[in-house]
């Protein structure tokens, strides 16, 4: 176990969470997969780069009117039969993640079926409240109404934390520096940087919210202990799964990073709130050594997409109403 | 027909493997317009090699002869740059394909890069993350005998 000089683990470096284990367990699969599974799987995932890496028709025409659906309804969701991008692109995590030696089917472990807790009562209540507020609006009427990731102002998925979880796309990396009074650790995604504050805790009044919530950490033997509290209303927790929720006043997470050789750290977190979840939410992550860097993602610099979306949404519009007009005449 | 998809299901057990959005930063779908499809060929003419997605600006010939700057967009840099992308295997004058759709607003030479491809059908990057799986080094190898980065 490598350490500092003051005797406490060093969690120093550049850590990679990318795996192809998803958050949350589909149904009728066991929690640990099979070997046999595992290299079906991780085999599939090379068959299916190599072959996106055949070359292409040099004469192919335009792709298709209307778009080409694959089937897979969250991909066909997103791209809207575009296609996005090259697979070159791409560095989603090639492996199942690997953890305490067993091959997960899930991130989540607890609820034992790898699946997000039931919401009580008031967490339906709240979700519903949502949905209804967000009704009123067009998702394309302005910046605001558009998701954190598009407008650069945090990562995509869960990769800022807490939980920091993988974002399924590319660039889930983290650098971690250490001192005795704070610990830092940056995502790569839009540069999130958690500053968790070591010591006994002097947590934030209850309406400072800050995005990634409010941290302090102490050491349970070589184990870093983070507690959470506070977590902006805006910000989605678990994104990139179907267990993603918007927290609560009440949210707490409880992270837990351990260094279990030169090249892993254990990552675990727990979700505790009463007041939206009838259950605890528990989850176990391995943090691989990244032999690599980390690059400056300036997300605002160049996010035309945003302006693409936008003026897109009001190109549509005005086609629309133009479409209107001579069915009227 | 091939697809360049980006996190497809492959194996019956492939949701396992896929289990978000695929666009990443953002949906290609509320950007790009699937009525509007385009072929675009020509040399590059400038490299937006930036975040939250690069940008390729190609000069494209109309079937009236005239010329035309697109913008065709791919995805975050850094991943190419993790993978020891050299500047020289993409530069300004280099002749490309590309397949994609029109931005929704249509007044706007704007495209997404669904599949680029060298003018000979071979991909301007692989994908190799360094992991050193040999689907990688093979791939590479036969990559490299053909001049190609």
């Amino acid at each position: 176990m490598p350490r500092l000089p003051d005797g406490t683990p060093d969690l120093q470096g550049n850590w990679s969470n990318a795996t192809m284990t998803p958050i949350v367990r589909p149904p009728g699969v066991a929690e640990i997969l099979t070997s046999e599974q595992v290299s079906a799987l991780e085999q599939g995932r090379q068959d299916f780069i190599t072959s996106d890496y055949e070359d292409s028709d040099p004469e192919r025409g335009a792709p298709p009117v209307g778009g080409e659906l694959t089937g897979d309804p969250i991909f066909d969701a997103a791209t809207g039969g575009t296609g996005g991008y090259n697979q070159f692109f791409v560095d989603a995590g090639d492996n199942i993640a690997i953890y305490d030696g067993e091959p997960r089917s899930s991130l989540i472990v607890y609820p034992e079926d790898g699946r997000r807790a039931a919401f009580t009562p008031e967490g339906e209540r709240r979700v519903a409240e949502r949905v209804a507020f967000n009704r009123q609006f067009n998702q394309y009427d302005n910046p605001e109404n558009r998701p954190l990731a598009e407008r650069c102002m945090m990562s995509f998925g869960s990769n800022g934390g807490p939980p920091m979880l993988p974002n399924y796309f590319y660039n889930n990396n983290y650098t971690i520096v250490q001192t005795p009074d704070a610990i830092m650790i940056m995502t790569e995604m839009v540069h999130d940087v958690r500053v968790i504050r070591m010591g006994e805790p002097r947590p934030l009044p209850e309406h400072m919210r800050p995005w990634l919530g409010d941290s302090w950490g102490r050491w349970d033997g070589d184990t870093l202990v983070i507690e959470t509290t506070n977590i902006h209303p805006q910000q989605v927790l678990m994104g990139m799964s179907n267990a993603s929720f918007y927290p609560s006043e009440d949210t707490r997470v409880i992270e837990r990073l351990t260094r279990v050789s030169d090249d892993q750290m254990n990552y675990e977190f727990t979700i505790d709130d009463p007041t939206i979840f009838a259950d605890q939410i528990r989850g176990e992550v391995p943090f691989n050594r990244l032999d690599g860097l980390l690059y400056e993602y300036a997300c605002h610099e160049a996010n035309y997409a945003l302006e693409n979306v936008l003026r897109g949404a009001r190109s549509q519009e005005e086609r629309e109403r133009n479409e209107n007009q001579q069915d009227r005449r | 027909m091939k697809r360049t998809a980006l996190l497809i299901a492959c194996t019956a057990m492939a949701v396992v493997v896929t289990a978000g959005p695929v666009d990443g930063h953002h949906a290609f779908g509320a950007e790009f317009d699937r009525d509007a499809p385009i072929r675009l060929a020509g040399p590059i003419v400038r490299l937006e090699w930036v975040n939250p997605h690069t940008w390729i600006h190609l000069e494209h010939t109309n079937e009236d002869g005239s010329k035309e700057v697109w913008m065709v967009e791919g995805g975050t840099p850094n991943v190419l740059l993790r993978r020891g992308l050299r500047r020289d295997c993409l530069t300004p004058g280099t002749e490309i394909i590309v397949d994609g759709y029109q931005a929704k607003d249509h007044s706007l030479p704007r495209a997404n890069g669904r599949d680029i491809t060298f003018t000979d059908g071979t991909k301007i990057f692989l994908g190799s993350s360094g992991t050193g799986a040999p689907y990688e080094a093979e791939m590479l190898a036969a990559r490299r005998e053909r001049g190609r980065c």
